[in-house]
């Protein structure tokens, strides 16, 4: 029964994805174009990241935190922000709304982060005899990345294409965005600068993401009440 | 021209699409990499075929869960595998499972870790005599029974063992390990094991020539030295026999070399030929050394005064038999009898005699000697056994290992042998004259003994087994070689009687399995939390006006049906 157990773990990966863009209002106004498009900024994306890294990064051999080699990673990683920069202004999209936008291209850029780093580890091992649980929490680490994805991109929407915005709120949208950017270089910390069990960094992933998911919401409420 | 070009460029694209598909076929195609928790190098209970009738394990492949000996009594057993070490065995149980043809999926034995030649060493064997006992009455069950399931034997190690104490947790709490309550499951992916085609036998003589004095137109008599090299076990995989018979043949190829050093020089060359026989077929009624002597001509058989043959020497204490087929009265076996016990006085230990009549009508052959016998040539086998050994009995079980053997037993046996036959070969009558004294240059050498024997001790030398050209087989020729003047080898097929099958060893997988119920139990939550998911999402950024409006009918298409 283990393309049971591979199936279980796919629909937990990329269900509610699908669900997301069905259930909000994304597929009456047939944003799918959108979050192709961002699906392929992300690829870009994160080929430049690769390259990147190859070229800057040594492998080192211990399994320890290096402070400099992660402060290179997270710099690394905010090439993700500009990606997102990209997607969100440059890319021509059809008339949607502001609050559709940011929506669609965060559901594309996590459907193709969970496509790129989860589906091929679920295909090789899920399907195996052997039984961990390591595929139901990577599953759960990818709803925690849907959730964090789409905060970032209200965040970066809300930095980027809204422009008037009251004062007071400016410094905590880009602090909010600043540590979700830097999420991955937290959650790597965790696991190796301080040792924590793959279930309890995906809880704290899951935690944090449901916590910047409402912040992030009042901040967009916040700041939509003066054009309303 | 640019249409051209673009049909031009996009076949290449397609070309180079294809390696990529080719991958990603591949990939796809990349099945169950091993994730095992824990994969163990396990060895199959022989399988073969007697006059017909099937005998020890009938499969090799193995898909089943595993289970303890405490498992729930009244459990059905018939598709596990029970694992049993043998510290734990309790061979009532054993005996009752095989000899009532009760069903099972399958059987692996545990052997203590000290017993492996490639991982034990030279560890000490604590309870000796009890793990001995124990091995061969498991053994002589084992190879008698026609099983229908997989036996398997493997070493125990911390793998296995962890694996083992969480399968008898499962066990104790009354939960056997089943496709819908989880557990282990064992996966051994062999093909069916198939006939060994046509086992050959293959049998190695070496001749030292005497010295012949001039104008003597005779020929020289012979005194031939036997011993059969190959074994056979319940686990031919792990069949070293480091006493039955790897102590035999040591000893053969240390008086080889003493003996070719003394023939070296023609001063001291005896007036005798010596005829070295490495036989195979040893434990199938010694069927190698029949085949070896049929091949003999009739001068060469009536010129063999006598045929010592050695069996089992690594293991005794202080007393040697001499077993003959012909009465002791008889005037030649006085003759060789004397002359070991004189030498054994010597050298301080104890020979005794053994007479086994031969019944022709009994095909079974319980020592080699009786092969010379059944030809009229006298013959005596020494052994450290006293008893004659049953059929498949003690020719390199389990627990004949290298800690089996003890080297100063060869060497002692070397030397009462080598003085035994310098005594009768140059006559000389008067006591304590040692040829082949310690600290000579004649001393039977510990080293050289000590080397063949660990050689002996890591190769299975079961002969359906051995290809004709094996590597062992060339490389005792060539030990010969070096000793005597003539080597030959003969290469029969075995008796027809017995059938071989292969796969001697495999790989275990162990697999941590969840049960179905617990798959289905994580669909049934999956299901639950999208659907909560979606609801969710619908009320939040739709309002619950639309969740309601997606299970209410529209009323116009009512309407429009009626």
């Amino acid at each position: 029964m283990t393309m049971f157990h591979f199936f279980n773990c796919a629909i937990l990966t990329f269900g509610p994805h699908a669900v997301y863009y069905s259930a909000t209002p994304l597929s009456e106004y047939d944003t799918l174009g959108t979050s192709v498009k961002a699906a392929v900024v992300y690829l870009g994306t994160a080929l430049v990241k690769l390259v990147c890294l190859a070229t800057f990064l040594q492998v080192s051999e211990n399994d320890g935190f290096d402070p400099y080699q992660e402060l290179l990673k997270a710099l690394i990683g905010f090439i993700d922000v500009a990606g997102l920069y990209f997607a969100l202004t440059q890319l021509t999209h059809r008339n949607i709304s502001q609050n559709h936008k940011f929506q669609a291209v965060g559901l594309g850029w996590a459907f193709a982060d969970s496509v790129l780093h989860r589906l091929a580890p679920l295909w090789v091992g899920a399907r195996g005899l052997e039984f961990t649980w390591d595929y139901i929490l990577q599953g759960l680490e990818a709803n925690a990345n849907l959730v964090l994805s789409i905060s970032l991109a209200a965040l970066a929407s809300l930095i980027w294409l809204r422009k008037n915005k009251p004062k007071t709120l400016i410094p905590i949208i880009y602090a909010c965005a600043g540590i979700v950017a830097t999420m991955p270089s937290i959650t790597s910390y965790l696991r190796r600068g301080l040792g924590w069990y793959f279930p309890k960094v995906v809880g704290f992933e899951l935690f944090t993401s449901l916590v910047m998911a409402f912040i992030s919401w009042q901040l967009f409420s916040a700041c939509q009440r003066p054009s309303a | 021209m640019a249409t051209f070009k673009k049909s031009g460029g996009l076949r290449e694209l397609l070309e180079s699409m294809y390696s990529v598909i080719a991958l990603l076929f591949i990939l796809v195609a990349c099945v169950e990499l091993c994730d095992a928790a824990a994969a163990v190098d396990v060895y199959r209970l022989i399988q073969y075929d007697m006059s017909g009738s099937p005998f020890g394990s009938r499969f090799a492949a193995l898909n089943h869960h595993a289970a303890s000996l405490r498992f729930p009594p009244g459990a059905d057993l018939s598709r596990t595998v029970l694992i049993i070490p043998l510290r734990e065995m309790n061979m009532t149980f054993v005996r009752e499972y095989i000899t009532q043809k009760k069903p099972l999926g399958g059987l692996l034995f545990l052997l203590p870790e000290v017993l492996s030649f490639k991982h034990g060493g030279n560890k000490q064997v604590y309870e000796k005599e009890k793990m001995k006992k124990l091995l061969a009455e498991l053994e002589q069950l084992l190879v008698h029974s026609n099983i229908p399931y997989p036996v398997y034997f493997a070493f125990e190690n911390d793998d296995i063992d962890t694996v083992l104490t969480e399968i008898k947790k499962n066990d104790a709490m009354g939960q056997p390990a089943t496709a819908t309550t989880g557990g282990y499951k064992l996966v051994i992916p062999t093909a069916e094991p198939k006939k060994v085609a046509s086992p050959t036998i293959t049998n190695i003589q070496g001749w030292l020539s005497g010295l012949k004095a001039d104008g003597d137109a005779n020929q020289l008599p012979t005194i031939a030295i036997v011993a059969s090299y190959d074994t056979f076990g319940a686990a031919p995989a792990l069949s070293v026999g480091s006493d039955s018979n790897g102590s035999g043949i040591v000893a053969l190829l240390e008086i080889a070399r003493l003996f070719s050093l003394l023939y070296s020089n023609p001063k001291t060359r005896g007036r005798y030929n010596l005829l070295f026989g490495l036989t195979s077929g040893g434990p199938y009624n010694y069927n190698g050394t029949q085949k070896w002597l049929r091949s003999f001509d009739q001068r060469l058989c009536e010129s063999i005064d006598y045929a010592i043959c050695l069996n089992s020497i690594g293991s005794w204490d202080n007393e040697l038999w001499i077993h003959v087929s012909k009465p002791p009265e008889n005037a030649y076996i006085k003759q060789i009898f004397e002359g070991f016990s004189n030498v054994a006085e010597e050298l301080d230990l104890k020979v005794g005699l053994k007479h086994k009549k031969i019944n022709i009508s009994n095909p079974r052959v319980a020592w080699e000697h009786e092969q010379f016998s059944r030809l009229r040539v006298t013959a005596a086998t020494l052994s450290g056994l006293s008893v004659a050994p049953e059929l498949f009995e003690g020719t390199g079980s389990l627990f004949d290992g290298r800690q089996y053997v003890n080297e100063s037993a060869i060497s002692r046996g070397v030397k009462l042998v080598a003085e035994s036959l310098a005594k009768h070969i140059y006559g000389h009558q008067g006591k304590g004259v040692q040829i082949f004294a310690d600290e000579s240059s004649l001393a039977a050498n510990p080293a050289y003994i000590r080397s063949w024997l660990d050689l002996f001790s890591q190769t299975p030398r079961v002969a359906p087994f051995l290809s004709k050209n094996d590597p062992f087989v060339m490389a005792l020729k060539k030990e010969l070689a070096d000793h005597v003047d003539e080597v030959n080898v003969q290469h029969e097929n075995l008796e027809g009687i017995f059938t071989f099958y292969d796969s001697t060893s495999a790989r275990l997988n162990i697999y941590q399995v969840a049960s179905v119920t617990f798959d289905l139990l994580l669909l049934l939550v999956l299901g639950s939390y999208l659907i909560v998911l979606f609801c969710f999402l619908v009320i939040t950024t739709r309002g619950v006006d639309d969740l309601i409006s997606l299970f209410r009918r529209p009323p116009s298409r009512k309407v429009k049906t009626a």
